[in-house]
């Protein structure tokens, strides 16, 4: 029942439904009573000319003939007695005096005004509504009881088919009616969703009614302002670290006139920390906007360029895998993505142990350290830019607080998931799966829906 | 032989200077230069041997100096630039551009592509610039976007040394290479800092090549002489 109230349509739905059943309840008992008085009107003078012609008939055959016949007559709502006496009590209430004031005017004139009408005078019967006690013209009375009620209301079921057919129409149009409605709503919610300061949003449509086209410009008009904002700032940045190349390279040619070769050792590496920060900031703000194009490469070749850099710069790391595993994608920026958690791994971790496994329609990459893993707490804040654990990181470990976030973003553009956890032995575990866009064989004869182009 | 002569165009006159000091101390004689103009006087008077070019200059852009210098000439050019962006570096290579260095590069990083493409050049005084892909028992060495790609058509990553020896081995097919030969072609080429023995980058190759079914015998080792690459090679 609440996910009904949850929608516009619901909503929508439950306001009509309201009105009309409102509008159709009200109609109906307004029908009901004016035919009712209608009904009973109609029926008290078919009544009346009953009684005239019981009255009259009665009256004109011979005593012994006429309680036969006033039972002949009876019938229906009416039971008609011949008797020398009154049966009605003529304590008529107000409802009965029309009545009887009409058999009055209808009895032949003349008569004396001898018309009864009231309870039941003989046994007080609760079938009888009314006793109606006509006197003949030889003292002798016809006794008439009123059995049944005179009205028929019309059957209710009628009316309860009728308006539940009249809400079903009315659901029905309502939720086409308010599905058109709610459709521009529905297109600004994708917009929102789609909404990224990196990448190249869509406007929502200024159509539909007038309310919504204001919306439409307004949401229009704020992600415009809120994409020039990120834009400049991104541009100051991207400026800011592209001028500081220059002022690098000099530094850089400028180191060969250092004679002590250990200074010279230490001043190239801190030059190679500066250049890798401004190298991932740089990437960081190029977002996934790169124009790398998506191609078929060799998961384990490039994992082997990872770790031979990585073992030519001394650092402990290892790697197992099958001969291949092929993958469809952006292989520079996965490379950068993969290359930022191994060295993470290396920087906090001491070392880095790669491994390559195919599962289902998945390669599962797996960097395992032996460092102090990290608190639950700061698992997703990791992917975070520029967040840094506080306790592990250092001036002698660099980085920058970019390298995750920009694995994160690289991975999941390929629609693919990285995982953090500390593993059971210590240390931390990061899992990176991929979409395997299958075996060679697939890639090149069994074309798969996956959309692979548009990353 | 005399020295090779470098033609070197960057407009910040520090790095002119110190780029041109390294330059000389490792052996080359240079002539800076700080724009399109300059480059083409100097271009006029004298015989130069290879062209650093970077590509962010003031009037005429380093990439337009150089389709105009490969529409007139073969000589060799090297692209310096800070932009890093993978767009340019294709740009550039396109162009005619022989080989491709990111700003900031280390002056050693410099020397060594400067040499490498000397080498390829003389070897080769007149090879088309509208070829830059190698072919060889069903593979593409792809110069241009330094690709390799298999004979599956996947791409195996291969790292800097790895391309440089890979590109020493498919220039010169079918031929006994000495360690000495292949060294010579990498040396200096080691942005990591390291200097590792030819065996390794020769043996981590070959595991490379080995991803591809039939990739395990490309290179040969010829016992007491050095290596040989054995599939033949075409130009496309």
């Amino acid at each position: 029942m609440k996910a009904i109230f949850d929608t516009l349509v619901g909503r929508a739905i439950i306001v009509l439904l309201t009105g009309v059943l409102t509008v159709q309840l009200s109609s109906q008992s307004i029908y009901e009573s004016t035919l009712a008085s209608e009904a009973s009107l109609a029926n008290q003078e078919l009544l009346v000319q009953r009684l005239v012609s019981i009255f009259q008939s009665v009256a004109r055959l011979s005593s012994e003939e006429r309680d036969a016949a006033a039972h002949e007559l009876s019938g229906g709502a009416v039971e008609a007695h011949w008797a020398g006496r009154p049966r009605a009590l003529g304590n008529a209430e107000e409802e009965w005096r029309v009545l009887r004031d009409q058999l009055l005017g209808r009895l032949p004139p003349g008569l004396p005004d001898r018309v009864l009408v009231g309870k039941d005078g003989l046994n007080s019967s609760p079938l009888h509504l009314a006793m109606i006690s006509m006197q003949l013209p030889d003292q002798s009375w016809v006794n008439v009881g009123i059995l049944a009620p005179h009205f028929h209301p019309p059957r209710p079921w009628q009316a309860i088919a009728a308006t539940t057919l009249v809400a079903l129409m009315v659901m029905l149009a309502s939720v086409l009616m308010v599905r058109w409605l709610a459709r521009p709503l529905e297109q600004f919610a994708a917009a929102a969703r789609s909404f990224h300061v990196a990448g190249s949003s869509e406007t929502v449509p200024e159509g539909g009614p007038r309310e919504i086209r204001a919306l439409a410009a307004a949401f229009n008009d704020m992600q415009a302002r809120i994409l020039r904002q990120t834009r400049t700032r991104t541009q100051a940045l991207a400026a800011v670290s592209h001028d500081l190349k220059t002022p690098l390279m000099r530094v850089r040619l400028r180191l060969e006139d250092v004679g002590d070769r250990r200074l010279k050792k230490a001043l190239e590496h801190d030059l190679s920390e500066m250049e890798r920060m401004i190298e991932a900031t740089l990437n960081y703000l190029r977002g996934d906007r790169s124009a790398e194009e998506t191609q078929a490469f060799e998961l384990v070749a490039l994992l082997r360029s990872i770790s031979d850099d990585a073992n030519d710069l001394g650092q402990d790391v290892t790697m197992q895998s099958p001969s291949t595993v092929v993958l469809r994608g952006r292989r520079l920026a996965l490379k950068r993505a993969i290359t930022n958690v191994v060295q993470n791994a290396v920087k906090y971790g001491k070392r880095a142990d790669i491994a390559v496994s195919v599962e289902d329609d998945e390669a599962v990459i797996t960097v395992r350290d032996e460092g102090p893993g990290v608190p639950a707490d700061k698992m997703d804040s990791l992917f975070e830019p520029f967040v840094r654990l506080e306790t592990s990181r250092n001036e002698a470990t660099g980085g920058f607080g970019l390298g995750l976030t920009i694995a994160h973003e690289i991975i999941a553009a390929h629609d693919g998931t990285i995982v953090l956890r500390n593993r059971h032995e210590g240390g931390l575990e990061v899992e990176i799966r991929l979409l395997l866009r299958g075996p060679i064989g697939n890639v090149l004869s069994h074309n798969r829906n996956a959309p692979t182009e548009q990353f | 032989m005399n020295e090779p002569h470098i033609l070197f165009v960057d407009d910040d006159v520090e790095i002119r200077q110190l780029t041109s000091k390294f330059l000389r101390q490792s052996g080359f004689r240079v002539t800076p230069a700080r724009d399109g103009r300059e480059m083409r006087e100097a271009l006029k008077g004298t015989q130069i041997d290879l062209v650093v070019l970077d590509l962010m200059l003031p009037g005429t852009s380093g990439l337009d100096l150089c389709r105009e210098l490969r529409a007139s000439s073969s000589i060799p050019i090297i692209i310096l630039t800070a932009r890093g962006e993978e767009t340019d570096r294709i740009v550039g290579l396109e162009l005619g551009a022989d080989d491709y260095l990111a700003k900031p590069c280390s002056p050693r990083e410099l020397t060594a592509r400067a040499r490498a493409v000397l080498r390829r050049s003389m070897a080769e005084p007149n090879r088309g610039y509208d070829s830059w892909c190698f072919s060889f028992a069903g593979w593409t060495l792809d110069t241009r976007k330094r690709e390799l790609i298999d004979a599956r058509k996947v791409v195996i990553d291969l790292s800097t040394s790895e391309y440089d020896l890979l590109l020493s081995f498919v220039e010169a097919p079918q031929r006994v290479l000495s360690r000495e030969h292949l060294l010579d072609a990498a040396r200096n080429r080691i942005a990591t800092g390291f200097d590792r023995a030819i065996d390794v980058q020769v043996s981590r190759l070959r595991r490379k090549l080995a991803s591809c079914p039939g990739g395990e015998d490309i290179i040969k080792t010829i016992r007491g002489a050095g290596y040989l690459f054995s599939p033949e090679v075409r130009r496309t």
